[in-house]
């Protein structure tokens, strides 16, 4: 079942020169200078019910404006969508019940008092009946361990703990979509993955429509197996983790190991060189000839243990970002693999 | 959805949660309403030093010393419900227009504008209400006035229009910050127009006074909210002649007007919201 | 050593001053602005008057002021007030305490009162130069309410109560934010002194009005000073001796808070640097 679509989706607006001093704003409300930045410039894609979905792109690319369009906290410029059938941004209540939105960059929670108090305000808002709420309350706060800080002003609570906290508000109506903004952004490690193991745990048992963005290709890689990438406003890619690569990842990582212990000294006529540790030799080889290289290694060598790698995925992303501010668009064929 | 008994439970959990959060700053808490308190007695003193010196504020006027009191306590009481309900509020919606939180509370199933205007309750507002209602008190035993039921519930009536106005002056002004920025001086500016209306519409008179008078009747009619009020527990409403409705008719119409205003523009403004991020 | 300290003042002073300047336009528009609640004080007397005039039958002056005179009170005073006002003086000694950032103070070859009254002194300079335009333009409409030109004494004298002004309002708060050295909280001492500054200095109403011993008692302050006390000098209340009194014990309030400025800023500074932070 479709849950969310959207079609020609665009958010574009005005920048106005910013004048010091009150007088100045005055005026310049007569004649204003403005630049037209186009967010999002027509995105279309869809998503069905329990999928979890990543936004990659850099920074300013457009992802947590299609968020907020999609949930209805900014007006498009131009295009349709739906979520659950409604227009977001008419902000029925109806369509407000049903989904959740989570920004790992700003809190929600009241400051001075203790979490129990916002949940508590969450249950009327959302008019959860107080057996469930209760119920569904002592579940998420056991799956990530903060039950014992319900009692504790939110101000007290580290950075790991709150963003904990500001989940389990989130999901405390039982949200069928879930719009998750950077959540893991400014954690320490183990925070990070006790949530990514939250949120697996979560969606598997519930079916929840996920649609995430991040910066962190941890929090992608162990949550998302369709990843839409997001630059400039568009989308230039639309699959699974694994066809990134595929499709942008133009090389291939070969290690080899000598016999003899030495790596010879001219290796770098087959490929660029890699830092390495001897025995071990690293070099980076372009995909198509790969096999090449790799005969003409195996047989003008000693070579005792060989792999083929794909580069990190880190690497391949910010090669594709770099590549988009470079100017190297995609058409929109070239955009779904699958 | 939402029922209006809903609302209801949602404000007394604002109510709850505003004294938590005031009783753990208690110092905070005692000093504010002290501070407010005695800044309403010193008030007071001045209007005692003025009536040593003239018995009625405007020749023919009807506002003597204990009149005037009246008038006095009208304000204290909606000034004080202005501060302990939204003026907190306001200045926040200005803050979260400009951090972005604003969009926490698009995203929630409940009136937007319910949320932004009643979020947090000011219980340090109690000072100046209680003051109020003494001040209310020892003006009405000393005119020897004791009103019947009718003009009390006409008093309370007004006195709440009064507050409907105020708040939707307060409201607009609020909005304004999504499209212009920072509005550092809302608090300022809402001293500077309320200002005016801390005396009896009548003494704005002549050829300067009386359009100003009839600035703030009709175009934002401030002058409205205390006024009326007052006039009806001094010159208790003796609505035989049609034109004793005017004043009490306009200010009902006036009150609804800028409820509807105010929340065209709180409305209107949201459509245009940028939501700051990261 | 002496020519050193004089440029580095002056460096000061004119960062300050460029600093300011960006801010002509909200200055100019904020002045025109803050003269609002004047009007609503003009009214007030003018009904007062009024029902002085409609009960005796004569226009009788309110404690030596007739309605004109009341008038020309409140433009003056806004004169006076623009000299000794400090908006965010004491608050911001206060805070700077409480933050830390009081230390670049104490390492830099910089005395604090001095670069605060320095940086005080480039604030008031701009905002006059921007201030001259609203306040001519409003004291020409408003010229039948004012008193002519004074004599040259009386000049001098005005002129002279207005630098004191200054210097007592700057010295006063500077004082007030030094309590910070000893309680975090100087919100409420705030609070209290503009309480009192709001209706002993003046600026509420003529202290002329308070009777008896009420207004013995204010004229001990040194608030009076502030406001008052200028613009009784300008409007011709205050002569003779009694100027010359008056004059003197400004200046001895003057310099009371400058040398309490001091003392609390060298005590707090070693009651701070105790504390090892």
């Amino acid at each position: 079942m479709v849950i969310i679509e959207t079609e020609g989706l665009a958010k574009s607006y005005r920048v106005y020169q910013k004048r010091e001093g009150l007088l100045a704003s005055v005026a310049g409300l007569l004649r204003r200078e403005y630049r037209l930045i186009e967010a999002v410039r027509g995105i279309n894609f869809t998503v069905e019910q329990g999928e979890f979905v990543a936004f990659l792109g850099p920074n300013g690319a457009g992802k947590t404006t299609t968020l907020k369009l999609l949930s209805g906290v900014i007006n498009p410029t131009n295009g349709t969508a739906r979520v659950l059938g409604y227009v977001p941004w008419r902000r029925e209540n109806a369509y407000r019940r049903r989904f959740a939105l989570v920004m790992g960059q700003k809190n929600q929670l009241w400051w001075d008092l203790p979490a129990a108090e916002s949940f508590r305000l969450h249950q009327q808002i959302y008019r959860i009946e107080p057996g469930r709420f209760e119920r569904t309350r002592d579940e998420l706060t056991d799956m990530l361990a903060v039950r014992r800080l319900l009692g504790q002003p939110v101000r007290e609570l580290s950075l790991g703990e709150r963003m904990k906290m500001e989940l389990v508000a989130a999901l405390l109506h039982s949200p069928e979509v879930l719009f998750l903004d950077e959540p893991t952004i400014g954690l320490d490690v183990v925070a990070q993955h006790k949530i990514q193991t939250f949120l697996r745990e979560y969606q598997a048992a519930r079916n929840t429509t996920i649609l995430l963005t991040s910066h962190y290709m941890k929090d992608v890689a162990a949550l998302c197996r369709r990843v839409v990438i997001i630059a400039q406003g568009r989308i230039i890619y639309d699959g699974s983790l694994e066809g990134i690569v595929d499709r942008f990842g133009g090389e291939k990582i070969v290690t080899l190991q000598f016999a003899n212990g030495q790596p010879p000294a001219d290796l770098a006529r087959y490929g660029e060189p890699l830092p390495a540790q001897p025995p071990r030799a690293k070099l980076r080889v372009k995909r198509g000839v790969a096999s090449e290289v790799l005969t003409a290694l195996l047989s003008s060598y000693p070579v005792y243990d060989v792999s083929v790698e794909d580069p990190p995925l880190e690497e391949v992303i910010a090669a594709v970002f770099a590549g988009v501010e470079a100017g190297e668009g995609m058409t929109n064929d070239e955009v779904r693999p699958r | 959805m939402h029922t209006p008994l809903s609302y209801l439970r949602v404000f007394g959990t604002f109510l709850r949660n505003s004294l938590v959060r005031d009783m753990t700053f208690r110092a905070n808490f005692l000093i504010d309403t002290i501070s407010s308190t005695v800044w309403v007695f010193m008030n007071l003193g001045f209007y005692v030093l003025i009536f040593h010196y003239t018995p009625m504020l405007g020749a023919g006027t009807g506002w003597g010393k204990y009149e005037f009191f009246l008038f006095l306590a009208t304000t204290l009481l909606i000034n004080s419900l202005m501060r302990g309900l939204f003026l907190s509020n306001a200045v926040e919606l200005s803050e979260r227009i400009r951090t972005g939180t604003l969009d926490f509370l698009l995203v929630k199933p409940i009136d937007t504008q319910f949320l932004a205007s009643l979020g947090r309750i000011e219980w340090s507002a109690i000072g100046p209400f209680a003051c109020g209602l003494l001040l209310l008190a020892y003006a009405l035993a000393q005119l020897g006035l004791v009103p019947g039921p009718a003009t009390a519930a006409l008093y309370v009536l007004y006195v709440l229009c009064g507050v409907a106005i105020y708040y939707s002056l307060m409201i607009a002004m609020a909005s304004t910050s999504i499209w212009l920025g920072r509005n550092r001086a809302l608090l300022d500016f809402w001293f500077y127009i309320t200002n005016f209306s801390r005396y009896p519409m009548e003494i704005y008179r002549g050829p300067w006074g009386t359009p100003l008078r009839h600035f703030f009747t009709f175009l934002i009619p401030v002058f409205i909210a205390v006024n009326v009020p007052a006039r009806v527990l001094v010159r208790p409403l003796e609505l035989r002649a049609p034109a004793d409705w005017l004043l009490p008719g306009f200010a009902l119409l006036a009150t609804a007007g800028s409820l509807v205003v105010s929340r065209w523009i709180f409305n209107r403004s949201l459509v245009s919201y940028r939501s700051a991020s990261s | 050593m002496r020519f050193a300290r004089a440029s580095t003042s002056w460096t000061i002073l004119r960062i300050s001053l460029q600093e300011r300047l960006v801010y002509r336009g909200d200055f100019a528009l904020g002045t025109l602005i803050r003269f609002l609640p004047i009007i609503t004080q003009v009214f007030l007397w003018g009904a007062v008057f009024s029902a002085v005039e409609a009960v005796s039958g004569s226009r009788r002056p309110v404690a030596g002021y007739t309605y004109q005179a009341m008038v020309g009170y409140y433009l003056l005073t806004m004169v006076s007030r623009a000299f000794s006002s400090m908006p965010g003086l004491a608050s911001g000694v206060a805070r700077e305490i409480r933050e830390g950032t009081v230390k670049k103070y104490l390492v830099q070859p910089v005395d604090m009162l001095e670069f605060l009254l320095l940086t005080r002194v480039a604030h008031k300079l701009v905002y006059y130069v921007v201030a001259v335009g609203p306040f001519a333009l409003v004291f020409w409409l408003c010229r039948g309410y004012l008193p002519g030109w004074p004599g040259p004494e009386v000049m001098a004298a005005y002129l002279a109560s207005l630098l004191m002004a200054f210097l007592l309002g700057f010295f006063l708060e500077a004082t007030i934010g030094m309590i910070g050295f000893w309680f975090l909280e100087v919100t409420s001492l705030l609070f209290v002194y503009m309480l009192l500054s709001f209706f002993c200095s003046g600026h509420m109403f003529p202290i002329d009005l308070l009777p008896g011993a009420w207004g013995q008692a204010v004229r001990l302050l040194p608030l009076q000073y502030l406001a008052y006390f200028p613009t009784a000098v300008m409007l011709g209340k205050v002569t003779g001796p009694d100027l010359a009194r008056g004059l003197c014990a400004q200046f001895g309030w003057m310099l009371f808070f400058l040398i309490a400025a001091r003392v609390t800023f060298h005590y707090g500074v070693r009651r701070y640097s105790g504390f090892g932070g």
